[in-house]
């Protein structure tokens, strides 16, 4: 592999962007899996994404991913070419996501070090295959002038993403030292750095990549580039000045004609002509496409699955949003969201300072600026909180292909669907959730939804659909994975798990509510599929599922219909990291407590207070009984209020429970950073965590299920 | 280039604090005694702040502080060697350690001064006697300064009971025979 120059932080760079490219790629062919063709959009992205991923791969001298991008390219290539009408568009999808899915997996093993060992000969020669039916039949059809050189790479297309009459030419020669080794890796670092300014260019010679006796040509001769790009001769200069090994960089700026025709400056002639067509067929096709945009054919994002909704509008706001990402480390995160908890700090000492106490000082113009401040800080603390908030749509679209995937292997024709992929959730919980979802999807395309056949039999008429859904709710993401297929079936669950000895002895079937049986099937080891397929079936899943979903303090309930089918609904909390709390007083403690947990306070009077002589008290409510839990007592803290007429009852639901807790005082609403209790301190019943308030002291976080055992 | 010189500078700060932190002692005054605490341990002095008590834990751990928008616990040391308490007060201060990630602070009554052992004026704690004081078994060593003597202070024994990892155990055996 590329061990003759230091890669580390080059290979970072091309994972990073390859996988952000496959990403994309995946979520577009998915999008449109189920349309006649892929639109002229798609297919450009699709040659242009494979391009690009050829070229990179090829400087990193990852042969085999360089050699079925470069094929899957020439594919794209005769797609954009020649507008073949008779493309099967299921198979070349399924071409697409292999080549996808090889690239994916040498990734990972750059990823863990290995060497880039996959052989992709298979692939290729499938897409020859491929290749040569769709050249043949279209050939049938009509004889269209197809360009010559479909097997040859197709160096000379770099689509210019915009041209604009503001463009400069330039021609430049790049000469390297002699002692230069590897000149053509450096040149295309040159190539690299101007691409990002680049409208158009071209180089000379052209396959600086895979041709290694090109470093020659360019020592002794220098590298030549034609530059469109709106930079000016300093800044361009600026670009290819970052390299210790040139010896020197000319530049001319020159007029268009002179830049379409080409290398007056060289011996090697390159032909030209596509480059030319290709700009000016792009300058066309961009004022077509601006009309076409409205109304294109086979876009598929106007479905009737989800009729009225302005789907087209949400789509393009996602597609801006990806090209404004960056990626940051989590640890600066928590240091920005560290320091901004220490601005906040710092400015409330500044607020309360003894020393704007002085009597008679006029403060206005302070309180006007300081009012300013606050609220820029406010801006602060909410904007960092959103940032660990990401929408969901990329763990979806996992599951849309694991969809495609499995229903295709398995042969059944089963719709997916995807409501409320927008919702946001914590970072830190969507690593969490992605493998039960997984599980859960995979359960429902295998067992949930019967066969076709088995669809006819039992009268269904619709065909099998499965729908992932997201929403929140209560400071909670609902996540459900619902299907319509035949349901559990309670009997042979409970037959199962009588076997299994999971009953007890001298209980009846009919004694256990659906909730329990169905609850059945998360404990370890419990599979009612008596056949093992390729996907599930081995028993081990569910209970994994709801293991990895009850680390991060969520829940899995089951719903299902014998023969209408099952839903399955991942309760998780919507970050681990910020709450909306409560903040209460008792004695010198302040306490928070989940403000979706909190159904009402009261005050109560003495007469509303029952006590047992054991010691327990309850309340009565609105002719209801409820025990009561003093904060103060439960902890052994000093100083709080004895009588209920002094302090409030703050009436707490969870699981379906309710208590009243007693506290001293309400002192308000807001949202709180959550941070554990340093491992120092061993686990406190009812206590999960800690926060910083405003003023810099610190309160605890009730966690209510503590309470109730 | 940047992410490649900097851990060097970083490993050649490493060491040069290591040198000049070496054999020397954060000393401190409980009670009647000073002790001593390798420099390399402490993080910071801070002054006193407000504590926020957490219920149901040792008797020594006063609760948590908010370093910086860091929290973290902080003892009591007079607490900890079974020594009378003491009241707090604007001069009382916080020594900040770093043992093995675990990042404590401890409250004490004065802080004394830095001072350097040398290896030979350390010796091995007196094995008889005094036993129920209660602080010697946090004790490794003492080290002669001039005409005084100092405690040092094994700070992996002073923040960790011997007692939890046996309670530990014996809960998961527990967990286990459920």
């Amino acid at each position: 592999m590329a061990d003759e120059f230091n890669t580390e932080g080059m290979l970072d760079m091309y994972l990073f962007e390859n996988e952000q490219l496959l990403e994309q790629l995946q979520e577009m062919v998915l999008d449109q899996k189920d349309a006649e063709c892929f639109d002229e959009d798609s297919i450009n992205e699709i040659f242009r994404t494979m391009h690009t991923i050829k070229g990179s791969s090829g400087i990193m001298m990852f042969d085999n991913i360089t050699a079925i991008s470069h094929k899957l390219e020439d594919v794209f290539f005769y797609l954009r070419e020649s507008h073949p009408d008779n493309v099967p568009h299921l198979e070349l999808v399924e071409h697409v996501l292999e080549v996808e899915d090889f690239i994916t997996g040498e990734m990972e093993k750059i990823k863990s070090g290995q060497a880039t060992d996959g052989d992709p000969s298979e692939i290729i020669a499938d897409l020859d295959q491929f290749l040569n039916k769709i050249q043949n039949s279209g050939e049938e059809n009509e004889a269209k002038d197809l360009p010559q050189n479909v097997h040859e790479e197709p160096k000379q297309f770099y689509i210019a993403p915009v041209a604009s009459s503001d463009s400069r030419f330039y021609k430049i020669n790049v000469i390297f030292f002699q002692e230069t080794e590897m000149a053509n890796v450096h040149a295309y670092k040159v190539v690299y750095a101007l691409k990002e300014i680049a409208e158009d260019i071209l180089y000379s010679p052209e396959d600086i990549i895979a041709d290694e006796s090109s470093a020659q040509t360019i020592i002794e001769k220098g590298f030549r580039i034609l530059l469109q790009a709106q930079a000016s001769e300093e800044e361009v200069r600026n670009i290819i000045g970052v390299g210790y090994d040139i010896e020197r960089v000319d530049i001319y700026e020159c007029h268009a004609e002179e830049f379409l025709q080409g290398f007056d400056f060289g011996e090697t002639s390159i032909d030209l002509d596509s480059s030319v067509e290709e700009i000016e067929a792009k300058k066309e096709g961009k004022k077509e496409e601006k009309k076409e945009n409205a109304i294109a054919p086979g876009d598929y994002v106007i479905k009737p699955k989800e009729p009225g909704k302005p789907k087209k509008l949400v789509k393009d706001k996602a597609k801006s949003d990806k090209a404004t990402f960056i990626s940051v480390n989590v640890n600066k995160m928590d240091m920005l969201m560290d320091l901004i908890g220490e601005l906040v700090i710092s400015e409330s000492v500044v607020m309360q300072n003894p020393d704007l106490k002085v009597p008679g000082l006029d403060l206005t113009n302070f309180n006007k600026a300081a009012t300013q401040m606050a609220k820029i800080s406010t801006d602060l603390q909410n904007v960092i909180m959103s940032m660990r908030m990401v929408p969901l749509t990329n763990t979806f679209q996992k599951m849309n292909r694991i969809v495609f995937d499995v229903s295709r292997k398995l042969g059944k024709d089963i719709d997916f669907e995807m409501v409320g992929e927008n919702t946001e959730v914590d970072k830190n919980i969507i690593e969490h959730i992605s493998d039960p979802l997984m599980h859960l999807v995979r359960n429902a395309v295998d067992h949930g939804i019967e066969t076709d056949e088995e669809r006819k039999a039992t009268g269904k008429r619709e065909k099998g659909k499965v729908t992932l859904s997201a929403k929140t709710e209560a400071g909670k993401v609902w996540i459900s994975v619902t299907d319509n297929g035949k349901g559990l079936e309670r009997d042979k669950i409970l037959a199962k798990a009588r076997k299994q000895g999971i009953l007890e002895d001298g209980k009846p079937d009919s004694a256990y509510t659906d909730k329990e049986v169905y609850q059945f099937i998360t404990l370890p080891g419990f599979s009612t599929n008596e056949q093992v397929t390729e996907y599930s079936g081995r028993g081990v899943g569910m209970d994994v599922v709801v293991q990895n979903i009850q680390a991060i303090g969520g829940m899995l309930e089951i719903e299902s219909k014998p023969g209408e089918g099952s839903t399955m609904s991942l309760k998780i909390p919507l970050t681990l990291a910020i709450v909306d709390g409560v903040v209460l007083e008792t004695g010198t403690s302040s306490f928070v407590v989940e403000t979706g947990l909190v159904k009402e306070f009261v005050s109560v009077r003495e007469d509303m207070m029952i006590h047992e002589p054991t010691g327990d008290e309850f309340v009565m409510l609105r002719g209801e009984c409820f025990p009561v839990l003093r904060l103060g007592d439960w902890y052994g803290l000093k100083d709080y209020q004895q009588s209920v007429e002094d302090g409030m009852m703050v009436v707490l639901e969870l699981d379906g429970k309710t208590i009243c807790m007693f506290v001293d005082k309400l002192i308000g609403k807001q949202e709180i950073v959550v941070k554990p209790i340093p491992s120092y301190i061993k686990k406190v019943r009812g206590i999960s965590g800690c926060t910083q308030l405003g003023d810099g002291s610190i309160a605890l976080i009730l966690d209510p299920s503590g309470f109730i055992e | 280039m940047d992410e490649i010189s900097k851990p060097i500078e970083e490993s050649v700060a490493v060491t040069d604090e290591h040198d000049t932190q070496k054999g020397k002692y954060m000393t401190f005054k409980s009670g009647e005694e000073y002790y001593g605490l390798k420099i390399q341990y402490v993080n910071e002095i801070i002054g006193f702040q407000e504590i926020t008590p957490v219920p149901e834990t040792e008797d020594y751990i006063m609760g948590l502080i908010n370093l910086r928008g860091k929290i973290i616990p902080v003892i009591d040391v007079h607490k900890r060697f079974n020594q009378e308490p003491f009241e707090y007060d604007d001069r009382t201060c916080i020594i900040v350690v770093d043992v093995k990630s675990t990042v404590v602070g401890l409250i004490v009554e004065k802080i004394a001064e830095v001072v350097e052992i040398q290896e030979e004026n350390i010796l091995p704690p007196p094995s008889i006697s005094r036993v129920d004081r209660g602080q010697n078994k946090y004790v490794y060593g003492i080290g002669k300064v001039g005409d005084t003597v100092k405690l040092l202070l094994d700070p992996e024994r002073l923040l960790n009971d011997e007692e939890p990892p046996a309670a530990e155990r014996t809960n998961e055996l527990m967990v286990e025979g459920e």
